[in-house]
């Protein structure tokens, strides 16, 4: 069926076209290089920095050396940001797998 | 009821089995919305897949009593997917809450890929069942031919929002393997044709 043919290769067009266009954004590439747990913030601070940043707060987990947020902002997009854990400063936010925000250096 | 009724109804009940436990598991906090995204995404590949495989297999090893089986209840496996599909939908409907957020996001390529497999999927679910089978008789297979282009649509799908190609490439990897065995299969079948056995 041609018609099934023209999906197909669309969707093979598409995938590369995708793969080459965008940045490279694999959340296992993030490092805080946040030393030991002991020194961390307290999650409770990281709350309320998500808190300040405006977002609803959904889940907070460790993410190798970083913290990691699940929120969603006040428009109602769903993002995940990752957190220095020592610093708290904002790094790097994902919205549906696209990176939407990285701290300067 | 049949005995084939009997077994079918059994199938149905495992593949509930998951969609209970998230549900149940949602109802009682245990989990967040966001965090069935992913395993009823999954569940929906993994029973494409199950659709998907029989084909291949009976071309390369032949009608034998397991396949033969297997390739009898594949419409149940692809129906099953398309309602882990909507499962899939309607959690993301829960978390997202908001219309306006779902459209703001429609446009994102990891949002859009998995809401034209979704698409992709209706018509060949809507005609699996017996009669349309029958009225459709050719037509029938080149539609759900569409299943491929949904299953390929869903994997760009997963792979975008995580970004971690070696999950969708083990799912995708059986099917290739398949899709081999039927190559070599049909250059097989010529070359037996040709020599006139």
């Amino acid at each position: 069926m041609k018609s099934v043919r023209t999906i197909l290769g669309l969707g093979l067009v598409a995938s590369v076209g995708l793969s080459l266009s965008s940045p490279a954004h694999a959340d296992g590439d993030i490092l805080c290089n946040s030393g030991p747990q002991e020194k961390w913030q307290p999650v409770k601070k990281l709350k309320k920095q998500a808190w300040l940043e405006g977002w609803e707060l959904l889940k907070v987990q460790v993410e190798g050396d970083c913290y990691e947020v699940y929120a969603r902002t006040e428009n109602g997009q769903a993002i995940e940001a990752f957190f220095h854990p020592v610093t708290l400063r904002k790094l790097v936010v994902f919205r549906r797998g696209q990176e939407i925000y990285r701290a300067p250096d | 009821m049949r005995r084939g009724d009997v077994a079918r109804t059994f199938l149905w009940i495992v593949l509930a089995i998951p969609a209970g436990l998230m549900l149940y598991n949602l109802a009682r906090g245990h989990v967040l919305a966001m965090d069935l995204l992913h395993p009823s995404g999954e569940m929906s590949v993994r029973l494409m897949i199950l659709a998907l495989l029989p084909g291949p297999l009976v071309n390369f090893f032949g009608r034998n009593r397991f396949l033969q089986g297997w390739l009898s209840i594949r419409r149940n496996f692809g129906v099953a997917a398309f309602v882990y599909a909507m499962l899939h939908l309607a959690i993301y409907i829960f978390d997202m809450r908001l219309l306006s957020a779902i459209l703001d996001e429609l446009e994102l390529p990891a949002i859009w890929t998995g809401w034209l497999a979704l698409f992709l999927m209706i018509p060949p679910a809507a005609i699996s069942f017996d009669r349309a089978m029958r009225a459709l008789g050719r037509r029938w297979k080149q539609v759900q031919r569409l299943a491929y282009a949904a299953l390929g649509l869903s994997l760009i799908h997963w792979l975008l929002l995580d970004w971690h190609w070696q999950p969708a490439l083990v799912h995708l990897t059986p099917l290739m393997i398949a899709w081999v065995l039927r190559l070599i299969g049909n250059s097989r079948n010529r070359t037996l044709e040709r020599s006139g056995i």
